[in-house]
């Protein structure tokens, strides 16, 4: 290489072909220029040296590649879906200000950060207490369960049932769950957020109760985790309820926090046999990026598939050969494998 | 007549996972995390294999992904199409790497030599020639792991621009005007960046030699 520099610079004609040898080597060359590149490499010896050198450049540089390994890629992705999780809890007004006020901009300037939280400070100290006075005239005092809303109070025995635009205009602010010993159900106690605010309360047997809870599996992206995986748990006792059934495969599906999607999962096992639940817990299997979801999925199939409400089909089958193959979590592999040797000859015979 | 076929396959092949995309990326801007992470499997094995291979550093390219993830996460409402999403999302994350290279540079620490292992946490193809042939031969284990740590120091000297450009070209496979969408630049500027990296490259190996 240095013999090539040397003699290029005493052969000015070649070094109008040094870019061409480089975008050549880049596979970016046309044609024509490629064809005047070859005759002259073919009559030149410095520049069919350089033209080697420049390939041996290339070939090192690709031997110091660093390929990310397995485990960075998921710990990436892990990070990457609590980020976003943080982001949606964060709502519409923490984006506007993190994008009228960038971190990248607050931080080289710890002065202008400070008279900003100075300023903050000031006016939620003068606001704050204006708005409070002003909320405590408008809310009802909600302190125990028979004292609930001023509005529409609904329980098991008594007042008319709330419309659906009622509850589609509500959302759930809270759940409170009073268990109530033995078999009978939990007491429940939903408030909702509305023009006016509303206080539902009953046990998952009452129709407002679980439309409630329905509404909040349907609606999943407005609401907060800790009350989705309530709703679960509540409607778990009436898993055999096709709408409820429903709505749990619909949080399985879609719900993108992984706890409120395993306890659904787990709601679901035990369901009466019907193609959508045998469905989602494949779907779940297959595409759930979450190892435990998927754990679960098995487990819910080898359950239902002992008990003899899911039947070991070819379909199932086949998906449990591909995660036994390809699933990148070792655990999931080992299951799925004895999930195959558990249900494979049952099918056969 | 063979290869025409293959060539219209190919190209419906396209089509469908274009619009497949489309409908993904319209689903994410209407709300739909799923779609949105769908779209981040597609395609987040590149972006950190490129994070990786500019900056060296397991904890660096995290933060890279991390970073132009959640940028496309946020103004995903303001992709209109006017180009691929690959090429807007590539435009996003190269941007985040060229930020942290140029904040790297200006970082003393990172002006100082650095040892290998100690800077990176992995060990690559020249690292592991000592395990693999030291019996046979020490004094070219040596030299090959000299080597190693030399190219990555020429790599490191090269400004942050002619690195992305070296790397998403040569490493990536990108076409030079391609580079030049994401970078926001023309391709002429691409090849003569280019044309720098590799000349400084090659004048820093001839150093060594």
């Amino acid at each position: 290489m240095h013999r090539g520099k040397i003699n290029r610079a005493e052969q000015p004609a070649c070094s109008e072909f040094e870019p061409l040898l480089i975008l050549f080597a880049a596979g970016e060359l046309d044609a024509a220029a490629q064809s005047r590149l070859s005759e002259h490499l073919a009559a030149c010896g410095v520049c069919r040296a350089d033209f080697e050198e420049e390939k041996r450049l290339l070939s090192l540089f690709s031997e110091i590649r660093d390929e990310p390994d397995a485990a960075l890629l998921a710990s990436c992705r892990a990070s990457l879906m609590d980020a976003l999780d943080r982001e949606e809890e964060g709502g519409w007004w923490r984006r506007g200000v993190r994008a009228l006020v960038p971190s990248s901009w607050l931080a080289p300037r710890p002065a202008w950060s400070t008279a900003l939280l100075l300023m903050l400070g000031f006016s939620v100290g003068i606001l704050g207490p204006r708005y409070l006075l002003r909320s405590r005239v408008a809310t009802p005092r909600t302190g125990s369960i028979s004292a609930s809303s001023p509005v529409k109070p609904s329980t098991d025995s008594d007042t008319a049932p709330l419309s659906t635009l009622d509850l589609h205009s509500a959302e759930v602010a809270g759940i409170n769950v009073f268990p109530s010993g033995g078999d009978t159900p939990p007491q429940v106690e939903l408030q909702l957020k509305a023009q006016q605010p509303l206080m539902v309360h009953g046990t998952v047997d009452n129709d407002d109760v679980k439309r409630v809870l329905l509404d909040v599996l349907r609606n999943n992206q407005g609401s907060d985790p800790d009350v989705r995986l309530y709703a679960v748990d509540l409607l778990r006792a009436r898993n055999n309820d096709p709408e409820v059934r429903m709505a749990l495969c619909h949080a399985v599906h879609t719900d993108h926090n992984a706890a409120v999607r395993l306890k659904a999962l787990e709601a679901l096992n035990g369901a009466e046999s019907q193609e959508l639940v045998r469905q989602t817990l494949l779907d779940a299997l297959v595409d759930d990026q979450n190892p435990g979801v998927r754990v679960e999925a098995i487990n819910a199939l080898r359950d239902m598939a002992a008990s003899g409400q899911v039947s070991p089909d070819e379909h199932m089958l086949a998906v449990l050969r591909e995660r036994m193959r390809n699933d990148p979590n070792t655990y999931i592999r080992l299951q799925s494998a004895a999930a195959i040797r558990d249900l494979g000859p049952s099918q056969k015979f | 007549m063979g290869m025409s076929i293959a060539l219209e396959r190919d190209a419906s092949q396209a089509a469908v996972k274009a619009s497949e995309e489309k409908s993904l990326v319209l689903s994410a801007q209407a709300g739909d995390r799923l779609a949105f992470e769908e779209l981040v499997r597609r395609y987040d094995r590149e972006v950190l294999r490129l994070a990786t291979n500019l900056v060296h550093r397991p904890e660096d390219a995290r933060d890279i992904y991390q970073e132009g993830f959640l940028r496309v996460y946020r103004n995903l409402h303001r992709f209109r199409f006017e180009c691929s999403f690959y090429t807007w999302l590539y435009r996003i994350v190269t941007n985040v790497a060229l930020d942290h290279l140029r904040r790297r540079n200006t970082r003393r620490e990172d002006q100082a030599p650095v040892s290998e292992d100690a800077e990176s946490g992995t060990r690559d193809f020249f690292d592991r020639q000592p395990e693999m042939r030291a019996a046979a031969n020490p004094e070219k284990a040596l030299l090959g792991r000299e080597l190693g740590v030399h190219i990555r120091g020429a790599l490191r000297r090269l400004s942050p621009r002619e690195r992305m450009v070296f790397e998403m070209k040569h490493f990536q496979g990108m076409r030079l005007r391609a580079i030049g969408d994401m970078l926001g630049t023309s391709e002429e500027t691409v090849k003569n960046s280019l044309f720098r990296a590799t000349r400084k490259l090659r004048a820093s190996l001839n150093e060594m030699r």
